[in-house]
C-alpha cells in the first residue's frame, strides 16, 4: 500500500528494488487483512524518492518520464502494477520501453493516449462563464484529473484574462490571477455571481448552435458519438 | 425595423451553414504573453451540431444581402428570405466574448455581396482589424475571399487571416455558367492565386487555403472532381478541398429535381478518396479512370484499388515498406506506425496484430504474417467482394460509423 502520489510511488519503487519484494497488488487504501497476503505499508521518504527520480531522469528518455508522470493523473484507473513493471523494465534496458509488444508498455501507452484524448476533448468542451469581476470560471467533472493540463493550455490562450478551472469532485482548481498561475486545493467554494452580460452571450451561443445545423442532414447518433453525454454536464448548448 | 441581435445571429448563421469547412487545424501554435488567443496545430472541435458536424469556428455571414443570383445558393438575390447584417464592431465583440468562454476557436467570416465586391471585402477587413489590432486576438480567423475584389484589399486580408478560401462550388466552367451566371472559374480562382503569390513573397510557406465543391447538382463524375482536386493540390494552391453533398434549397429549372436526401454516401467516398490523395500517396488516376468514372458506393476506394491490383498482394507484414503498408485496405497511418515499431522487436503473427488492436476486418484478406495466409477466402476479386460486403449477423452497417464528414484530422 502507498499514498497514491508520484513521490510516494517512487519510494515504493525503491523499497521493492532493495528489499526484493514481488507485489501482487498495489493499493492506495489499506486493504482488508487476510491470512494469505502480507501487507506492506510504504511511507514516503524524500531521500529515496529523490534518488529514484534522479535515476529516472538520467536513465529514461523524456517521453517515458512524461508517461510515468501522466499516470498519476489517471487517478481512477489501476495502473500501479504495470507502472512498476514499466519502471523495472526501463532500468534494465531503456530501449525495451519502445517495445509495444510488451503488455505493460502497451497498456500504459494506451492509458496515456486515453488521458490525452480526454484532455484534448475538454480543451474544446470546457465552458467558461464570466463572473462579476470579469474572471472566467469553468467547472469540470472528468474521469481523469485534468486541471493541471488544461490550466497550461488556457494559460496560452487566455493570457490577459483571469480564470479558474474548478474540479469540484477532486477539490482541485487551476487559478490564474494576474501573473500568478497554479493548481490549488479548494475545500469549499461559494457559488460565484455571474456577470450581467453572461446570460446574453449564453443565449446568443444557443441561438447560433441551433441554427447552424442543417436539418436535411440531421444525425443525432453521430452527434452523440462525437460529444458523448458524459461531457455535456456543463455545456450550455445542451441545456434543456 | 431594427432586428435584435438574436434574430441577426439566427439569420446569418443559418445562411452560412452550407459552407462545410469548419476546421481550425494546420496553423502553427502561437501565443503571446499579455494577449488573447492562440491557434492549435491539430485544431479543436468545441461542440458538434445536431447534424453531427464539428463546430470549431463562429461561422456567420457578415451579411446575407447579395447582388448575385446563383441558382444553388440560399442567399441568391431573387430569393425572398429575411435579410440582416452585422456591423464589423458587433461581430468582433461577439467573437471575443465567445472565444473567452471557450465556445469557439475563432471566426469563420463569409459574406454575401453587398453593394460591390470591394465594399464587401473592406467591411470584412474591418472586422479583422478590430480583432487583431484592438483586441490583440491571435486566434484562428478564416476569411472567404470575395472574387473580383481588389488585389490590395486581398493582400491586407491575407496578412491578417489564418486561412483564406474561395469556393469553386461547381467543378466545371459549363456548370458555373449554367448555375452561377455572375461567376467564372477564372474569377473564382483569381483571389486564391493572388493570395498564394502574395504570401509566397513574404515567407516560403504560403497561407493555408481551401475551397468547396458541390457534389450532385451537376453531371460531373467523381473522376472529374478528383482530377480537379488533385491538380489544385499539386499546384500548392490549396490545403483542403471540401465536398458538399448538394442540398436543394431553391427550385430552379437548371437544378436537378428536388430530392429528399442529399448524396451523403457519395460525399463520404469522395472524402475517403481525397484522404488517399493527400496522405497515402495515391494518384487520382490510380483510383478512377475515364472508363470507371465513379467511386464504388459499396466499398471504400482503397479496397477497390487493391482488388484491381491483386498482383501486388498479399503483402508480408514483417517486411513491407511503410508505403506498401499504408496501401493495405483497412490499415491506416497509425496502424502502419504500430506495425513498424512492433516488428523491430519480434516477428509479428496475426495474433500479435490483434493484440496491438489493429483492425483485421479488411486487412486480413490482403496480408501474410510471416508467410502465413488466411485460408477461407482466395485472392480473387469476386470472392473478396463477397466476403467484404457480406452483412454481419445482428449488425447493420451505418455510413456514419466512420466520419469523413467532420474533416477532423
Amino acid at each position: 500500500m502507498y499514498d497514491g502520489t508520484f513521490e510516494g510511488f517512487l519510494s515504493l519503487v525503491h523499497e521493492v528494488y532493495y528489499k526484493k519484494y514481488t507485489p501482487h497488488a498495489i493499493t492506495r487504501v489499506m486493504p482488508h487483512a487476510n491470512l494469505v497476503d502480507t501487507i506492506v505499508e510504504i511511507h514516503y521518504d524524500a531521500l529515496q524518492s529523490q534518488k529514484v527520480f534522479q535515476g529516472l531522469k538520467k536513465g529514461f528518455d523524456k517521453k517515458h518520464v512524461d508517461l510515468i508522470l501522466h499516470m498519476f493523473l489517471c487517478d481512477r484507473e489501476d495502473f500501479e502494477l504495470d507502472l512498476l513493471a514499466y519502471i523495472q523494465l526501463g532500468f534494465k534496458n531503456k530501449k525495451e520501453l519502445y517495445n509495444i509488444n510488451h503488455p505493460s508498455v502497451f497498456y500504459l501507452q494506451n492509458l496515456q493516449k486515453e488521458l490525452l484524448r480526454h484532455y484534448h476533448k475538454y480543451s474544446g468542451f470546457l465552458r467558461f462563464e464570466e463572473l462579476e469581476d470579469g474572471t472566467l470560471y469553468a467547472k469540470i467533472d472528468s474521469k481523469f484529473s485534468l486541471v493541471y493540463l488544461l490550466g497550461g493550455h488556457f494559460l496560452k490562450r487566455l493570457n490577459n484574462q483571469n480564470f479558474i478551472i474548478h474540479d469540484p469532485k477532486r477539490a482541485l482548481a487551476f487559478v490564474k490571477y494576474g501573473e500568478d498561475a497554479q493548481v490549488r486545493s479548494v475545500s469549499d467554494f461559494e457559488l460565484p455571481t455571474l456577470s450581467g452580460e453572461e446570460k446574453r452571450f449564453k443565449k446568443l451561443w444557443q441561438t447560433f448552435f441551433k441554427s447552424v445545423a442543417i436539418e436535411t442532414r440531421q444525425n443525432e447518433k453521430l452527434q452523440k458519438q462525437l460529444v458523448p453525454l458524459v461531457y455535456r454536464t456543463y455545456m450550455s448548448e445542451f441545456e434543456g | 425595423m431594427k432586428k435584435d441581435i438574436y434574430a441577426k445571429m439566427q439569420i446569418l448563421s443559418d445562411s452560412a451553414k452550407y459552407d462545410v469547412s469548419c476546421s481550425s487545424s494546420g496553423s502553427e501554435n502561437n501565443y503571446k504573453t499579455g494577449e488573447l488567443g492562440a491557434t492549435h496545430n491539430s485544431g479543436i472541435c468545441h461542440t458538434f451540431s445536431a447534424d453531427g458536424r464539428c463546430i470549431s469556428l463562429l461561422k456567420v455571414l457578415l451579411t446575407n444581402y447579395c447582388i448575385y443570383d446563383c441558382a444553388y445558393c440560399i442567399n441568391r438575390a431573387s430569393n425572398d428570405i429575411p435579410r440582416a447584417a452585422f456591423s464589423p464592431r458587433e461581430l468582433a465583440d461577439i467573437t471575443i466574448n465567445f472565444y473567452k468562454r471557450n465556445y469557439i476557436e475563432g471566426l469563420f467570416l463569409s459574406s454575401g455581396i453587398i453593394e460591390s465586391e470591394n465594399r464587401t471585402m473592406e467591411m470584412m477587413l474591418r472586422v479583422l482589424e478590430i480583432l487583431r489590432f484592438e483586441y490583440k486576438f491571435n486566434g484562428y480567423i478564416h476569411v472567404k475571399l470575395i472574387p473580383g475584389s481588389d488585389g490590395a484589399l486581398i493582400d491586407k486580408v491575407v496578412r491578417l487571416a489564418s486561412r483564406v478560401s474561395s469556393n469553386i462550388e461547381l467543378p466545371s466552367d459549363a456548370s458555373l455558367k449554367l448555375l452561377a451566371p455572375n461567376k467564372t472559374k477564372e474569377k473564382v480562382l483569381q483571389p486564391l492565386k493572388l493570395a498564394r503569390d502574395l504570401s509566397l513573397e513574404r515567407t516560403n510557406k504560403p497561407i493555408g487555403m481551401s475551397t468547396q465543391l458541390i457534389v450532385g447538382a451537376t453531371p460531373e463524375s467523381d473522376f472529374d472532381i478528383l482530377k480537379l482536386s488533385s491538380v489544385l493540390y499539386d499546384k500548392a494552391l490549396l490545403k483542403r478541398v471540401y465536398y458538399s453533398a448538394y442540398i436543394p434549397v431553391n427550385d430552379d429549372k437548371n437544378l436537378p429535381a428536388l430530392v429528399n436526401k442529399p448524396p451523403l454516401l457519395r460525399e463520404h467516398r469522395l472524402y475517403q478518396a481525397d484522404w488517399l490523395l493527400r496522405f497515402y500517396g495515391f494518384g487520382y488516376d490510380e483510383l478512377l479512370s475515364q472508363e470507371r468514372p465513379h467511386l464504388d458506393e459499396a466499398l471504400d476506394p482503397k479496397t477497390i484499388w487493391a482488388m484491381q491490383n491483386l498482383h501486388l498482394f498479399p503483402v508480408e507484414i514483417n517486411s513491407a515498406s511503410k508505403e506498401e503498408l499504408i496501401r493495405i485496405p483497412g490499415i491506416g497511418i497509425r496502424g502502419a506506425h504500430k506495425i513498424l515499431s512492433a516488428r523491430r522487436f519480434q516477428r509479428l503473427t496475426f495474433e500479435d496484430l490483434s493484440k496491438l488492436k489493429i483492425s483485421l476486418k479488411r486487412a486480413r484478406y490482403f496480408i501474410t504474417c510471416h508467410r502465413e495466409f488466411q485460408k477461407e477466402v482466395p485472392l480473387y476479386e469476386e470472392t473478396l467482394r463477397r466476403a467484404l460486403t457480406a452483412p454481419k449477423k445482428g449488425y447493420m452497417p451505418n455510413l456514419f460509423d466512420v466520419s469523413g464528414i467532420t474533416g477532423e484530422l
